[in-house]
């Protein structure tokens, strides 16, 4: 497709979004919160995962974090709950800091798994600590309309949508590719290794921390099974694999199309939806392991030049 | 008095975990692939012993060779139906395995619910105990430590001592060389994944003596397993081991000191630390 064709589209999808809310009831308000959630967790993911490659299973910490300091400011200390959601992200932000410091060391599969217990640990501390109602959970007063969550979710996505678009053309994304390919050697050329990856830990943390606000005042009630639930983690790490690692699109045509799929999949065969779901997950990356964007681009850039 | 009572606890625990791990290891040894469906392997042969015992009634033995056989075959099936139609490419090729192994898991769990039940199942074996002065040894715990030894040891010794073993060791340390020697390096991994598959469902059988197993919390072992090689260095099997009986100690200890809340962060807290102060584990040499 030509440029200015992309440009109209994302407008005219941007225009329908917004205007949502005010057509749509509950129902299609929830799947399209639920959509967006997990395109933003996969945006999230996919710039230190994606770009950096440095796979985490741990992003739910910052989620989790998130919608903690929320319920906690708006329930304690009255705060706005955009502000608390805000706040939420840049707890985040700052925790990423000294954690990628040190677990960003390791690498491959050590990384990807020291990260799943880094996130484990944060939700046993989390229900150990008398101030989050321990293992109990929160409840946060429903004072917040769904469709302001939505807005508050969707102003986030597009925020990721655009950061990545950015690290996809800056120097900045070249660093991070570099690392992926071969961190010695993008070392070797001048790149501040260290620094690069801590900074996109960091925005792969900014993003969950922020989203996880609005998902504590979704709930209503929060526990730590529900915000620092690995299923919520890895089923958003494998729509942004299933659409296409670092790339641009990926986590958002990833996201849409598997969180549909995996919502017929539950309204149709709740009983086997977790045998449904994996093995049409199974299915999806054997006929197309790289992912839909890379698949599609390719057959794009075959019928052009072809 | 009840220290010692929780030592001999954790070691006849650490018993099946050193043989859930070895299976994972020869898997990520081979093939460079952390399987995260390991967990769901154990726990679906667990909850299938408790089933075929329940309807059956046959010899609790007599599930082992069963088990093994099953695994032995499913294994052999999912890396030749589908793992090994992964692209071969470095970068993508871990993101793709670890996408596959999770479809997997999912499917497995799944599965396992939807023909057994969601329930808590064990299957009652050898319920007494012997008394050892002032320290009861379960008679079940003592059985499956040893049966899980003796199964290692014979894990041992085929990689030790058969062609097949040699051949394993081989595609694990250096596959370029592995390859020009002529090893059938698609073989191998078939054959590795199936012996991994066959040993992790060894360890459910023997579980669901121990203990009450559940078929959805497949994740809890697949991490079990994890943080014992990490422990133990991944690749190294005496390691393994080693990593076992220190996780299996720290469990039964932190779970009667701290509560079993917490305990549940044990092996996550040991296998961070461990990778983060000896990256190769505590056995492990450091390679360049």
């Amino acid at each position: 497709m030509k440029r200015p064709l992309l440009v109209g589209l994302a407008i005219v999808v941007l225009a329908l979004l917004l205007l949502a809310p005010l057509r749509l009831n509950g129902y299609w308000i929830n799947l399209l919160y639920t959509t967006l959630l997990y395109v933003g967790l996969a945006y999230g993911w996919n710039i230190i995962s994606g770009y950096a490659g440095y796979f985490s299973f741990g992003q739910i910490a910052f989620f989790g974090l998130g919608a903690y300091a929320t319920a906690l400011l708006v329930v304690d200390l009255q705060w706005n709950w955009i502000l608390a959601s805000l706040s939420g992200g840049l707890l985040a932000c700052a925790l990423a800091v000294p954690l990628g410091y040190v677990m960003l060391r390791l690498r491959g599969p050590f990384f990807a798994m020291g990260m799943f217990g880094m996130a484990q640990m944060v939700r046993v501390l989390v229900t150990a600590i008398p101030a989050t109602g321990a293992g109990a959970g929160l409840s946060v007063p429903p004072n917040v309309d769904v469709s302001a969550v939505y807005y508050w979710t969707l102003a986030v996505c597009v925020g990721a949508i655009a950061l990545t678009i950015w690290i996809d053309r800056s120097a900045f994304g070249l660093r991070l590719q570099a690392i992926r390919e071969d961190e010695q050697v993008a070392g070797t050329l001048g790149v501040d290794v260290t620094r690069a990856k801590i900074t996109a830990f960091v925005l792969s943390a900014l993003i969950p921390g922020l989203l996880g606000g609005g998902y504590a005042l979704f709930l209503t009630y929060i526990e730590p099974d529900a915000v620092f639930s690995s299923r919520l983690d890895l089923q958003s790490i494998v729509m942004a694999i299933l659409g296409g690692v670092g790339t641009v699109w990926g986590p958002l045509v990833g996201g849409v199309v598997m969180t549909q799929v995996s919502e017929a999949l539950w309204a149709s065969f709740p009983q086997i939806y977790l045998m449904i779901f994996g093995g049409v997950l199974v299915a999806l990356l054997l006929l197309l392991p790289r992912g839909i964007v890379p698949a599609l681009t390719k057959r794009l850039g075959a019928r052009r030049s072809g | 008095m009840i220290v010692l009572q929780l030592v001999v606890n954790g070691v006849l625990l650490g018993g099946v975990l050193a043989l859930s791990a070895l299976g994972f290891n020869v898997i990520f040894g081979v093939m460079r692939v952390v399987n995260l469906a390991h967990g769901d392997f154990v726990v679906l042969a667990a909850v299938f012993s408790a089933f075929v015992f329940g309807q059956f009634g046959i010899n609790p033995l007599l599930l082992l060779p069963l088990t093994i056989a099953i695994g032995l075959v499913l294994g052999a099936l999912i890396h030749y139906g589908l793992l090994r139609r992964l692209p071969p490419e470095v970068t993508s090729a871990e993101a793709a395995s670890l996408t596959l192994t999770f479809g997997l898991s999912y499917f497995l769990s799944g599965a396992g619910v939807a023909i057994f039940g969601g329930r808590f199942v064990s299957v009652p074996y050898l319920t007494g105990a012997f008394q050892l002065g002032a320290i009861s040894i379960p008679q079940a715990r003592l059985f499956t430590f040893v049966v899980a030894v003796i199964l290692s040891i014979g894990f041992a010794l085929v990689l030790r001592t058969t062609l097949l073993g040699r051949a394993i060791r081989a595609t694990s340390q250096n596959l370029d060389g592995a390859l020009a020697c002529g090893i059938d390096v698609d073989r191998v991994r078939t054959l590795a994944f199936a012996i991994g598959t066959a040993v992790a469902m060894a360890a459910g059988t023997l579980l669901s003596f121990i203990d009450s197993v559940n078929a959805q919390e497949g994740v809890l072992y697949t991490v079990n397993a994890f943080a014992v090689v990490v422990i133990g260095g991944l690749g190294n099997y005496t390691g393994a081991v080693l990593g076992a009986l220190i996780l299996g100690l720290t469990e039964e200890l932190a779970s009667y000191f701290f509560g079993a809340r917490i305990a549940e962060a044990a092996p996550y807290l040991l296998f961070i630390l461990v990778l983060l102060v000896a990256p190769a584990g505590i056995l492990g040499r450091r390679t360049a």
